[in-house]
């Protein structure tokens, strides 16, 4: 389609469908997106003193729209505001202290090179990716089964955040880790994010289900890497980018020999060496003892299975007959549902068997059991992928996006609005790999991409300041939102891929700006003039996410869990909560489990965390841009009557009883634990006054629903 | 009290009128003083659908695990003739579930009558709900998608067999946004024997805001999560709290002015505190008569529970609730792949008398002619039998009906063929059912859209086509 045409029919499918058509550059193809960044020299401004082209680049669009910057904001503000914006939880007292007080003229610059040091930036900054990559630890639908092993994926990201892994790497490794990094565990692991999204794992249908989950993969690959909305190019040619159906097949080809597994071996060869010889060893140690234990037992144990089975329907029988890995999705849904029908307890066995029999067996199995410390721990297992052997399966194009509608045969191939003039390395072909996924990976995390590195300092952007400078965070196509600071995203973006793709340098670079370091608290005719901070005049006043208020009523009482890592916890809720949800709540066994970081918290796809839902937590099951941000009266409840809050209001006044020894001095204290900050004449008074008819934990309470409690200055 | 247009300036008056949460007096707190409270960034804000609507709210009796539609409002003398026969050559392939395509076919046990001056044909298992077909509007020529739980329930309830789009509740706060910001805008009464195949995803916000879900909604004093004081914590003291919250945040917005974030926070909490107040008696049956009581079956004890989530559910719509969902059936609920009869028997015998209580009730107050009540499954049952007594999953063809809020009543459109396997004529894909619904309720369902990852998504994706005849 030539491009007048391809305009025509975008205007025309706007006026049918009664959408606004949208702008165009010269024409779609020519969208600024699809060209590479080119570095701007940042603009020359009558203050000398401006050295950050970044307030460079702002302050010129501040002054040619007759705007001035907002003054800094305090010191205490300014490091509540980067401590919860670098590791989500609010600063102590003394750390506030020290920062007030450091008369350095480097004091900011320190503060920022702590907090990017400490492992908690990961576990804040994972958590933004884990958004995006739509993470979750089960599959989701009805029988919505736990993926053991999907947090290594989780720890993965927040490791790999902390060890500042530049960002290329970090996309090679999730798209094609197999086979780029082969023998690395890590990156093994990584390949994870291609399988996170729900899965029906008893489908009626494999084909489906597997075309499903390539689909997703497809379509969470190009918006999270690229801004690039591909999935309308499933059924038929994009309506308003400029991507063709066989785009959206020749991106999808790239996966096509992809094998999707949840029991990758994911240890090292140290490892796997060190559980081999200890395995070998518990296999000689107890060989005669398991021999002797199957002799007694396997007889019976046979013959009770098959008189259990022949009971059930004829269908069920042969469900159960048939060896697992070829049971159809009907079949596995009979064996389930009669698992327990067909299950058999020791207790069972033993019944059968005669005294002699049982006290010998009950004597071998004491003999075994001695031996359980000898026993090596199972081997580190993970969810990802591998290529399949032999040729990768064809592609085919898909009427309307129908399994049954197969068209032509497609080969891998980027989309052809991005790929003018510039052809992509070939990929290195290692004996395991078609090779296929590392190509895309290759072509994603070239400097040359003109989308990549303009994305993720746009996300990154957006998280430091609430609003990205393309607005529209997974889409930087046709009908995206234009860039406000065009210039300034692509110095960001040629910055970064100069920095050797190192977020930690790009958030130093954002976070020492003016820009960044306003106060949220502008004069009247700042707010006259740009009254949604499309300049950034100011800064924004950002609400926090519910991990970081859990996170916060955690610390602030005390009893914050630092641990990181391992699979996911689950503390207890309030039991009305998830009362009839298939699998119950099952809340972890240890009590210190129950006060790790929210990042740790067990995601079930089917139920979310409901203090960490009513504060807005993304649904699961499909890549999250950009968080919202809702004020609503389930919020309130939530925040005043919860057992979290109310737990952490009775904490924070035991802590307040230890740490001070006058009533004045607990109503400080109260104020600086959490809010950052000491309370005003008249808050203190107005403290004083309600303490004599409530009591301190009651002032915690009230200071922890303060909309100063949730917005940050 | 005369209404205040704007909401700043209510929140003004309740501020300076210097009572505190405490001196708020309640009577000027009830249903439609909860409209007042607008913010212009409320995301629950009324908001005017694209058309005048003949529906105002909707009440979906959602019969999990997919009821029989040959043994209900569907009768197939067609099947009773083949009783017994394989499957005739002629219907070529069927794809089911449990692989019974070639099984025999099953009659149904039940028998038929024509009832009403329509003459609208229902199974003996309603005799309650069979006086009321001259409101009913049968749809016996429906269709899905899949043969499986999960993705016909997402089906039925997001428009998509894929999990996690927003639900049909959840668009419909978000078009119509809350009539009574003292109750939630979209409400769940799942059955207290579990939740459907699916999970809570079937009253999902999808990549709509997360204050568009389902609210779950119990009985008892304590309908909605957190709404109870935490224990130790007396009504004095939450308003002593609740006061200082407020002054504080005030002192903190006057350093902040025009902060529509911060002032809507504010009036959250304000909110919050009335639901406290309201939700309570919103659940409270304690004054509803007996002889309604006796009308929705709360007197039997078959009935009695999904007698008073019916109750229920008229008493939300009553408070200006968008769309209330009843679940009825636990998590296997009508998913008689043996004992049909059996299974079947109970949940009508729990089922008929609460609903057409709550189809006569809401006619008499006048509320069923513009409130939309939908009866189905996610699915139907197979002609063919399923061992000896049960019936497959059956996607191909089923019935649903709806009532009230402009939609005809006595009619019967569409049909399955002649053993009811699969939808024959005028057939509606679930698509043209939520189309439909949406109409009903002022919208064009290709213009109700929300932009999620650069798409104008909507409730009916691609398709969906009103059916002209449930409405002309």
């Amino acid at each position: 389609m030539g491009t007048m045409q391809f305009r025509r029919a975008i205007i025309i499918v706007a006026l049918l469908t009664g959408t606004t058509p949208p702008v165009f550059a010269a024409s779609p193809e020519d969208h600024w997106a699809w060209k590479k960044p080119v570095r701007p020299a940042a603009p020359t401004l009558k203050d000398s003193s401006i050295t950050s082209p970044i307030d460079a680049f702002v302050r010129h669009k501040l002054e040619a729209n007759g705007l001035q910057p907002t003054p800094p904001a305090t010191r205490p503000q300014l490091i509540r505001r980067v401590t919860f914006d670098l590791i989500g939880l609010p600063p102590t007292p003394d750390e506030v202290d020290a920062f007030v007080n450091d008369a350095s003229p480097n004091a900011y610059e320190k503060l920022l090179d702590r907090l990017l040091a400490s492992s908690q930036y990961g576990e804040r900054w994972g958590r933004h990716w884990l958004d995006l990559a739509r993470y979750a630890d089960t599959n989701g639908y009805e029988q919505d089964e736990i993926r053991p092993h999907a947090w290594r994926f989780r720890d993965y990201v927040i490791r790999s955040f902390n060890e500042d892994k530049p960002f290329d790497r970090f996309i090679i490794e999730q798209l094609a880790g197999d086979e780029a990094f082969p023998g690395d565990p890590a990156a093994l692991v990584a390949t994870g994010f291609n399988l996170l999204g729900p899965d029906m794992t008893d489908s009626a249908d494999q084909a489906q289900r597997r075309l499903n989950t390539l689909n997703d993969m497809t379509d969470t690959a190009s918006l999270v890497f690229l801004g690039l909305t591909v999935g309308c190019a499933r059924c038929h040619d994009h309506k308003f980018e400029p991507i063709p159906q066989t785009d959206y097949y020749r991106l999808q080809a790239f996966f096509a020999g992809a094998e999707f597994r949840t029991n990758l071996d994911v240890a090292s060869s140290d490892e796997r060496e060190k559980h081999l010889l200890a395995l070998r060893e518990y296999d000689r140690l107890t060989q005669s003892l398991r021999d002797d234990i199957l002799a007694v037992e396997q007889p019976h144990r046979a013959k009770l299975l098959d008189a259990k089975i022949a009971k059930l329907s004829a269908e069920a029988q042969a469900a159960h007959r048939t060896p697992p890995e070829k049971r159809n999705g009907g079949q596995q849904e009979l064996v389930r549902e009669t698992a327990k029908l067909a299950a058999l307890t020791d207790a069972e066995v033993e019944k059968t068997l005669s005294a002699v029999e049982l006290a010998r067996l009950k004597e071998l199995r004491q003999q075994l059991k001695s031996f359980d410390s000898k026993k090596p721990a199972p081997l580190p297992v993970g969810m990802g992928m591998t290529d399949r052997q032999g040729p990768p399966p064809k592609t085919h194009l898909l009427e309307r996006g129908e399994l049954s509608n197969k068209a032509q045969v497609v080969d891998p191939g980027f989309p052809v609005t991005l790929t003018s003039g510039r052809k992509p390395e070939p990929a290195k072909i290692t004996p395991s790999s078609g090779g296929r996924r590392l190509a895309l990976a290759n072509w994603i995390a070239h400097a040359d991409n003109p989308l990549t590195a303009r994305v993720i300092v746009n996300r990154v952007w957006q998280q430091h300041f609430g609003r990205g400078l393309v607005p529209t965070a997974s889409d930087f196509g046709v009908r995206g939102e234009p860039p406000t600071h065009p210039e300034l995203l692509d110095w960001l973006a040629t910055e970064l891929v100069d920095g050797g793709w190192r977020l930690k340098r790009m958030h130093k670079l954002m976070l020492l700006s003016e820009t960044y370091r306003q106060s949220t608290i502008a004069p009247q005719t700042t707010m006259e003039k740009d009254p949604d901070n499309t300049f950034f005049s100011r800064m924004n006043r950002l609400r926090l996410e519910g991990e970081a208020v859990r996170d916060s009523l955690l610390a602030i009482s005390g009893r914050l869990n630092s641990t990181m890592g391992g699979p996911g916890v689950t503390p207890p809720v309030a039991p009305e909560a998830v009362k009839g949800a298939k699998g119950g709540w099952i809340v972890s066994p240890d009590p210190k489990d129950h006060v790790r970081r929210s990042v740790y918290l067990f995601a079930r796809r089917n139920l979310r965390h409901p203090f960490l839902e009513a504060f807005d937590l993304p649904d699961s099951n499909l890549s999250c841009p950009k968080r919202e941000r809702s004020t609503t009266a389930p919020q309130a409840l939530a925040l005043l009557n919860a057992p979290e809050a109310m737990e952490a209001a009775k904490f924070v006044a035991e802590r307040l009883m230890k740490e001070a020894d006058s009533e004045p001095g607990r109503i400080d204290r109260a104020y600086r634990l959490t809010l950052g900050r000491l309370p005003t004449n008249k808050e203190r008074e107005r403290a004083g006054v309600f303490l004599k008819t409530s009591s301190l934990s009651e002032l915690c309470r009230a200071l922890m629903n303060m909309n100063e409690f949730v917005y940050l200055d | 009290m005369q209404p205040l247009p704007n909401p700043m300036n209510r929140r003004s008056f309740l501020r300076n009128a210097g009572h505190g949460f405490g001196g708020i007096a309640l009577a000027s707190l009830l249903a439609d003083d909860g409209k007042l409270f607008a913010g212009e960034r409320d995301p629950l804000a009324p908001k005017k659908p694209h058309f005048e609507p003949t529906a105002k709210r909707v009440i979906f009796l959602f019969m999990s695990g997919g009821p029989s539609q040959m043994d209900t409002f569907d009768p197939k003398p067609g099947l009773t003739k083949l009783h017994g026969q394989k499957l005739p050559e002629s219907f070529g392939p069927v794809k089911t579930r449990r692989g019974v395509d070639k099984n025999k076919l099953l009659a149904s046990k039940r028998t038929f009558k024509k009832h009403g001056e329509c003459g609208t044909e229902v199974s003996d298992w309603f005799p309650h709900l069979s006086k009321c077909v001259d409101d009913l509007c049968v749809l016996r020529g429906c269709h899905g998608d899949s043969v499986t739980h999960p993705e016909s329930v997402y089906l039925m309830n997001t428009g998509s067999i894929l999990m996690g789009r927003p639900s049909m509740g959840a668009w419909v706060a978000y078009g119509l946004g809350s009539e009574n910001r003292n109750m939630p805008a979209f409400v769940v009464l799942p059955d207290p024997g579990g939740w459907p195949k699916g999970g809570a995803p079937a009253w999902g916000n999808g990549f709509l805001p997360t204050t568009y879900q389902g609210t779950l909604i119990r009985g008892g004093s304590t309908p909605v999560l957190n709404l109870d004081r935490p224990s130790g914590v007396s009504l004095e003291q939450q308003k002593r709290t609740l006061d200082f919250i407020r002054e504080g945040n005030q002192d903190h917005l006057a350093v902040r002015a025009g902060d529509s974030e911060l002032e809507a926070r504010i009036a959250a909490y304000e909110l919050a505190f009335r639901m406290q107040i309201h939700a309570p008696e919103v659940v409270d049956l304690a004054s509803e008569s007996k002889e309604t009581k006796t009308l929705y079956g709360l007197d039997r004890k078959e009935s009695a529970e999904f007698g008073t989530r019916c109750l229920l559910a008229r008493r939300m719509v009553e408070r200006g609730v968008r769309f209330v969902q009843l679940y009825c059936g636990d998590t296997n609920g009508w998913d008689a792949h043996s004992d049909l009869e059996g299974n079947h028997g109970k949940l009508c015998l729990q089922s008929d008398q609460p609903i057409a209580g709550l189809l006569t009730d809401l006619k008499r107050r006048d509320l069923l002619k513009d409130t939309l009540v939908i009866w189905g499954g996610e699915f139907g049952r197979t002609p063919m039998t399923e061992g000896t007594t049960g019936r497959d999953h059956n996607p191909h063809g089923f019935c649903m009906w709806m009532a009230g809020g402009g939609v005809k009543g006595g009619r019967v459109i569409g049909a399955t063929d002649e053993i009811g396997l699969r939808a024959a004529t005028d057939k509606t894909h679930v698509n043209d059912i939520h189309a439909t619904i949406l109409h009903l309720l002022g919208f064009k369902h290709t213009r109700l859209t929300y932009r999620h990852n650069g798409r104008n998504e909507r409730l009916t994706d691609n398709a969906g086509e009103v059916i002209q005849a449930a409405i002309g």
